[in-house]
């Protein structure tokens, strides 16, 4: 940790004016909770809230380093040291399994402001730490602090529509769109609104583009990487899967399955319900699929590679110090190399590189031999094994080449999870790991 | 009526009714609609059509009774009447006024609308099937536009004329459409050019021809232009072969980075299997293309994209990278130099590695 006096006379204003920001908005909040009049206890509630956000919005502004709020030192430590891939990714995945079980109760819009209002203040008590500032105020990286609040309350808004079109279904009555379908006139209504969006975007780029101003950098050079060399963010996700994987699946087979799988992903669909409205009961398989291929697999890797990847791609805690000297010990060896040498205890079926072609060919096969069975296994014997036991209905619904084109992408994507767990737990590079051809997986 | 027999049912039938309105209810009417269709048969389909839309449009929204515009339209058309006499007048307008050629195209149906309605206000204003014949056809040889609005009137007034003065302007947009009576008129017109472009035939060949010709040979001009792209005056790449120095400036152990920078290579002298050897590793990650970081301390080259790691021999052992990272070739030059030769690589999982020209023993 650095001279935090300094960082915090600077970062003094901004805190001040967050809180404030936030305590504006418990304002307001509490302004309409009492406009209707049966809900003055909760407006009372907001209005202490928005007032105590106000003492914090004053500490905050004194820029000194015992008055502005801020985490505990041992929290922060104790934040780091937990934090890591693994943790990481299994937090992640509770997560998204507590909002799908607990889905009622999150969508209570009291329930939703609070957590809201949580993580904002979370947010602003984690800024006054510089390594965290650094991050989140790189100017790269606040439009997608930006995206994840927006992305949470969208999906908050169509969990909550489904949740409750579920609830009718349930009582008998239609959903929610199919009651008040009321049609509008694209002019003027859908027009207007699109044109005073345009405005409103237009001027709230200009002012972005002239308060945060590009990051640019010098000149790029063949031989110089940046380090840490990040992608674009939303290649991010991309990125983190590379981790795991050759290019030529990561950054060629998997994303080309991915736009594969959407497009296929209408005519794999057999369920009629659903159809123009929300709904998570009546389409619980497809929803689980998407949301987790979605949150999981795509934005939480793009969280991790924004804000917790550092130099040489190591894992950064969110309040640790980014050091291009980091080091942490990622050692992985290939199936084969486990197999034959470290189980077997016997040297890697190696053959002189004059021989035959298809002495060369064999030997490889047979080096590779069990990574190419237990890929065969999992991508020809799962799915009839599927088809019969878990899958048993969907199959029967779907038919053959609906079916074998369904599993077949469900399992692409589940190899990139279970890829990872691999490398975690056992330290395995690839299970088949042909570098003569450049053919690893 | 003369155009009877190139107009669609549609087309006819809404004549029909137009012409039916116009002998009961206004004799006014008459006049004008036979001066425009008799003498000048070819611009018939184009006049039909571009009346057929707008007699449609009042029919459907008007309802029982002509709206101001109507009035007016018909006000005009009853003052166009009577000016059709003088031809030049006529003739300007259209011209001079963008709002003008809108005027004669509403002023037919505008006019035999009323009419209609006088004579037979239920069965004609909401046929729907007129309706959309009438859009339909108005769809098939273009809406009302500026080049087919204007020469209607003046063809009202002096057919001769219009086709002399159409020829040029019109023939060409659509050549489908004039029928036989035309074709002497528009000979005539063309005659005086068919001199002109046989001349320019006799000293170029086809006007495709001359085109063809100077198009390839613009592009094979272009294309020699390009290729000399490829051979240029200046190279400014570092050459593939270099000299490093004596090997007494790589000890034992030592990673050498300055080269990085200029040629991408890092000079090794390191023990490889019980051998002291000093070999060139090429800067390049084996898994994206990066350029890893050589780290002192920790004593392994490590890439900034991701995370792949290289022990000082170029053998990869933790992230991604799938094989080691590739050698140069090197040799003891003739004055006892290194020399460097990015021209050929050797790697390692090919087994090339032991190649004695990937390294220098020491």
């Amino acid at each position: 940790m650095h001279s935090n006096g300094l960082f915090l006379k600077d970062v003094a204003g901004f805190l001040g004016s967050y809180y404030t920001g936030l305590a504006i908005m418990n304002a307001v909040a509490a302004l309409v909770l009492w406009k209707r009049k049966h809900r003055v206890g909760d407006a009372i509630l907001w209005s202490c809230v928005a007032g105590a956000l106000m003492i914090l919005a004053s500490l905050a502004m004194s820029g000194s380093p015992t008055w502005v709020p801020h985490l505990p030192e041992w929290l922060r430590k104790l934040v780091n040291t937990l934090s890591g891939p693994v943790n990481y990714t299994a937090g992640t995945t509770l997560l998204f399994v507590g909002a799908f079980v607990f889905r009622k109760f999150f969508v209570k819009p009291m329930v939703a402001w609070t957590v809201f209002n949580a993580a904002l203040l979370l947010m602003g008590l984690a800024m006054a730490d510089e390594n965290f500032a650094s991050i989140v105020m790189k100017p790269d990286n606040v439009p997608i602090v930006g995206l994840v609040f927006l992305l949470a309350f969208f999906t908050w808004v169509a969990t909550k529509q489904a949740v409750e079109n579920d609830e009718r279904i349930a009582q008998g009555l239609p959903p929610l769109e199919k009651e008040n379908d009321e049609k509008v006139l694209v002019w003027p209504d859908l027009v207007y609104t699109e044109l005073i969006c345009m405005v409103g975007v237009a001027a709230f780029l200009l002012a972005w583009a002239l308060l945060l101003p590009a990051p640019l950098e010098e000149p790029a050079s063949s031989v110089k990487t940046p380090n840490p060399s990040k992608a674009p963010w939303y290649f991010l996700g991309l990125q983190e899967m590379l981790v795991y994987f050759d290019p030529w699946y990561a950054g060629v087979a998997l994303p080309s399955m991915v736009v594969f799988g959407l497009m296929a992903m209408p005519y794999l669909d057999f369920n009629k319900k659903g159809n123009g409205y929300y709904s998570i009961n009546e389409r619980k398989f497809a929803y689980l699929t998407w949301q987790f291929g979605f949150l999981e697999l795509w934005i939480t890797l793009i969280i991790l590679g924004t804000f917790l990847r550092g130099p040489n791609w190591n894992f950064f805690g969110p309040f640790e110090y980014w050091s291009p000297y980091k080091v942490e010990v990622l050692n992985n060896v290939d199936l084969p190399q486990m197999f034959w040498v470290n189980l077997l205890n016997r040297p890697l079926p190696r053959v002189a590189s004059d021989a035959p072609w298809y002495a060369q060919v064999g030997t490889i096969l047979l080096r590779e031999a069990p990574g190419l069975l237990i890929m065969a296994a999992y991508l020809f014997l799962l799915p009839p094994l599927l088809a019969v036991t878990v899958f048993r209905k969907y199959f029967a619904k779907m038919g053959f080449v609906r079916y074998l084109v369904m599993i077949n992408l469900m399992l692409l994507m589940l190899s990139l999870p279970l890829k990872m767990v691999l490398r975690w737990t056992l330290n395995l590079k690839y299970l088949i790991s042909i570098p003569e051809f450049s053919l690893n997986f | 009526m003369a155009e009877n027999k190139k107009m669609s049912t549609a087309e006819i039938l809404a004549a029909a009714r137009a012409a039916k309105a116009a002998q009961s209810a206004a004799a006014v009417e008459a006049p004008s609609a036979d001066v425009a269709d008799t003498p000048a048969p070819k611009p018939a389909p184009a006049k039909a059509a571009a009346e057929k839309p707008a007699a449609a449009k009042p029919a459907g929204a008007a309802g029982g009774r002509p709206s101001v515009a109507e009035i007016m339209a018909l006000a005009r058309a009853k003052k166009e009447a009577e000016q059709a006499g003088t031809p030049a007048a006529a003739a300007e307008k259209p011209a001079s006024k963008p709002a003008a050629p809108k005027a004669p195209a509403a002023e037919k149906p505008a006019a035999a609308k009323p009419a209609a309605k006088a004579a037979a206000p239920k069965t004609v204003t909401r046929d729907t099937a007129s309706i959309l014949a009438a859009a339909r056809t108005g769809a098939k040889p273009g809406p009302v536009s500026k080049a087919d609005a204007p020469p209607r009137p003046v063809a009202a007034a002096e057919p001769a004329s219009t086709v002399v003065k159409a020829a040029p302007a019109k023939l060409a947009a659509a050549p489908a459409l004039p029928p036989k009576p035309v074709k002497p008129a528009a000979k005539k017109g063309a005659d005086a050019e068919q001199d002109r472009r046989g001349f320019l035939e006799m000293a170029l060949g086809s006007f495709m021809a001359t085109g063809f010709t100077a198009l390839s040979m613009t592009g094979g001009l272009f294309g020699l232009g390009l290729a000399r792209f490829m051979f240029p005056n200046v190279l400014a790449e570092p050459p593939s072969r270099f000299k490093v120095g004596f090997r007494e400036g790589f000890p034992a152990g030592k990673v050498e980075t300055k080269y990085v920078a200029q040629y991408g290579v890092w000079v090794v002298n390191s023990d490889v299997g019980g051998q002291q050897q000093i070999y060139a590793l090429k800067t390049v990650c084996t898994h994206l293309g990066c350029t890893p970081n050589w780290l002192e301390a920790e004593q392994k080259f490590k890439c900034p994209c991701h995370g792949s790691g290289f022990y000082k021999d170029g053998v990869n052992f933790e992230g991604p990278a799938p094989r080691p990272l590739e050698r140069y070739a090197i040799r003891i030059a003739d004055d006892g130099q290194l020399e460097i030769d990015k021209g050929r690589t050797y790697h390692e999982e090919l087994g090339q590695w032991a190649d004695p020209e990937s390294y220098i023993t020491v």
